[in-house]
């Protein structure tokens, strides 16, 4: 079901220290993101924005509260157990690409096919193949990271993030540090993923533009949503 | 995962970043080929020293004398040898060689009975030319494989050498290291054309019945010869040459430790250059860890990383120095004593597998800092 809740947030929150500084980037979260929605989120440097897509993808635990995606409870999880379901279940974009210099583009995308010990030689580059092509791509296997522009490097990124076939696919800023025309062709690229492949996506972005290409979009700030935030208000004022 | 995915991206590391890992690769060859050049020596020392269980060669030497300049005997002292109990065959050498003192290019030339070499010496392999033609001329000379190599000799050639000009007439094979680097001559050629004179030897050369009768048959010698005119000091072979070349055997001795020097400087360079590395690749190594590499992966990518590294520096450098030692075919000589310094195959694996173990403990602190740091701030 399209609008069943596949991630769920209940009161989130993560604390760290910053020398003597405790530094809280999220405090008490409510969210709860439908299956196959492209979520954006936005607000100012410190929102703590990026910190909850690290904790959605599996990469950073929760210091308290409830985070479930896909019916499983990441805070629960241990670390190689939070390895393990990312391998399966997410995949990441990251702003600045975060390709792998040494490797071409077919190997970076192959690279969480490798994980999975049933798949041959052969389907694995079936599906790396599938992979690149559907990034308009498939020209461009045999390239390695520096002989790709930064809207292509973006494109094979987002192809190892969708190779292993994951429902939940995270974005920090992907259109960040691209022109508009090579932003317009990722997003592009992340509606037709999200609306044709049911993928759940959740964007941070600071790039209005960006966030229209998204079903909803949230604001983030002081670690809280601003629509939250404002319910809270209006609950303290009533 | 599969640990192959793990050597392939391990080989990708190495193969993609090629001026680094060449540079440590020569590194790593030229620690490994002194390694491996150092453990020649010391084997090629063990097996003239160790006594084996089938030791049965006694020589007999002047007293109190060390060189084969000064040892002179009588040649008829063979006859009352050979009449002693636990003595299977005895042969009179005379030996001459172009240097007594410590040196990389001994001479060495063998004077023996031309009838008697084959049934003393039946392990003699003529590998080029003839044992007949060696026998039929005076002057021929049955040259050691290494010492032929080392001075590019062939059947047919002449060569001079210590004022003795000799005929190549063959090219011989032993398993006793000692045949290999001398130049076997008929011994009243030698004995006349060194001007020792004829009826004068520098050694005789015992075979016993067995090693237990290495000691008896000794005593024997020494005390039928004692109060002649020459008197004797008898040893087994390989105890004749740990007393006489001991000052060449502590020389040798010392290498082992530059041998471990060698080793020390190998790792700490593949553990440098890892190091770097880790550092160089704390995202890329959090990037592997998002996709959902376990930290194991990313560490024991790195510690291939440092065994192929390791394997392939083990391999340029114990190899170049097994094929150097063959080439050179060099021999250490002290007191006409001579040591070839030969790499067998046991040395250059041993190197190998040193190298390729030097390679994963040097990856070990670099494979723990690449999978233990934290993600998160990793990736930034």
């Amino acid at each position: 079901m399209k609008n069943e809740p596949f991630i769920i947030c209940r009161g989130l929150s993560k604390t760290y220290k910053k020398g003597e500084t405790t530094v809280t980037p999220l405090q008490a979260l409510d969210l709860n993101v439908p299956k196959g929605e492209f979520l954006a989120l936005m607000g100012p440097s410190g929102s703590g924005k990026t910190t909850l897509l690290n904790l959605i993808a599996g990469i950073d635990t929760p210091t308290t509260g409830g985070l479930q995606v896909g019916g499983r409870e990441l805070g629960k999880m241990s670390r190689g157990e939070l390895t393990e379901w990312r391998a399966h279940h997410c995949g990441y974009i990251f702003q600045l690409y975060h390709l792998v210099p040494i490797l071409t583009a077919f190997e970076n995308v192959e690279l969480p096919l490798l994980l999975d010990s049933s798949l041959s030689r052969s389907q694995r580059r079936d599906r790396v193949e599938a992979a690149l092509e559907l990034v308009g791509l498939s020209g461009r296997s045999d390239h390695r990271p520096s002989e790709l522009s930064g809207g292509q490097e973006q494109r094979v990124a987002i192809a190892r993030a969708i190779v292993a076939d994951p429902e939940l696919l995270v974005a920090d800023e992907p259109t960040g540090d691209l022109d508009r025309e090579s932003a317009t062709q990722i997003l592009d690229l992340l509606q037709r993923l999200s609306g044709e492949m049911g993928k759940t996506i959740v964007m941070v972005t600071h790039d209005a533009k960006a966030a229209d290409a998204a079903s909803r979009t949230l604001h983030l700030e002081k670690g809280q949503l601003v629509e939250q935030m404002s319910a809270m208000a209006e609950g303290g004022a009533q | 995962m599969k640990w192959q995915h793990l050597i392939t991206l391990a080989w990708k590391q190495i193969a993609r970043h090629r001026v680094r890992s060449a540079l440590t690769i020569v590194g790593v060859a030229a620690g490994m080929f002194l390694y491996t050049a150092v453990q020649s020596m010391q084997s090629s020392l063990k097996a003239v020293t160790e006594s084996g269980a089938n030791e049965s060669i006694l020589v007999v030497y002047r007293e109190n004398r060390f060189c084969p300049m000064t040892s002179r005997l009588p040649e008829h002292y063979l006859a009352e040898i050979k009449r002693i109990n636990g003595v299977e065959e005895a042969i009179p050498i005379q030996i001459t060689v172009n240097n007594c003192g410590a040196s990389l290019d001994v001479i060495t030339f063998r004077g023996v009975p031309p009838e008697t070499l084959a049934s003393y010496n039946p392990d003699l392999d003529i590998v080029e030319g003839s044992y007949e033609d060696w026998k039929s001329r005076s002057d021929a000379a049955l040259v050691g494989e290494h010492f032929a190599r080392r001075r590019s000799l062939s059947p047919g050639d002449t060569f001079e050498a210590v004022g003795v000009r000799v005929y190549v007439a063959g090219i011989a094979r032993s398993p006793h290291a000692q045949d290999n680097n001398v130049a076997y001559v008929h011994l009243p050629f030698l004995q006349q054309s060194s001007r020792v004179g004829l009826g004068t030897v520098t050694q005789f050369n015992v075979r016993v019945s067995g090693p237990d009768q290495l000691e008896p048959v000794a005593a024997a010698i020494d005390e039928t010869f004692a109060s002649d005119q020459a008197p004797t000091t008898t040893r087994p072979e390989q105890a004749f040459f740990a007393q006489t070349a001991k000052d060449m055997i502590e020389m040798i001795a010392f290498t082992r430790w530059i041998g471990l020097g060698a080793v020390l400087a190998v790792l700490g360079l593949v553990a440098n250059a890892l190091l770097l590395a880790a550092r160089g690749r704390i995202q890329e190594s959090a990037i592997f860890q998002t996709i959902g590499f376990p930290r194991r992966a990313v560490g024991l990518i790195m510690v291939g990383e440092g065994a192929l590294l390791g394997l392939a520096g083990g391999l340029v450098g114990s190899l170049g120095a097994s094929l150097f030692f063959y080439l050179k075919s060099y021999t250490v000589g002290n007191e006409g004593l001579t040591l070839a310094l030969n790499s067998s195959w046991s040395v250059t694996l041993s190197g190998l597998l040193i190298a390729c173990l030097l390679g994963l403990i040097a990856s070990i602190w670099p494979a723990i800092l690449a999978a233990t740091r934290p993600l998160v701030s990793s990736l930034r």
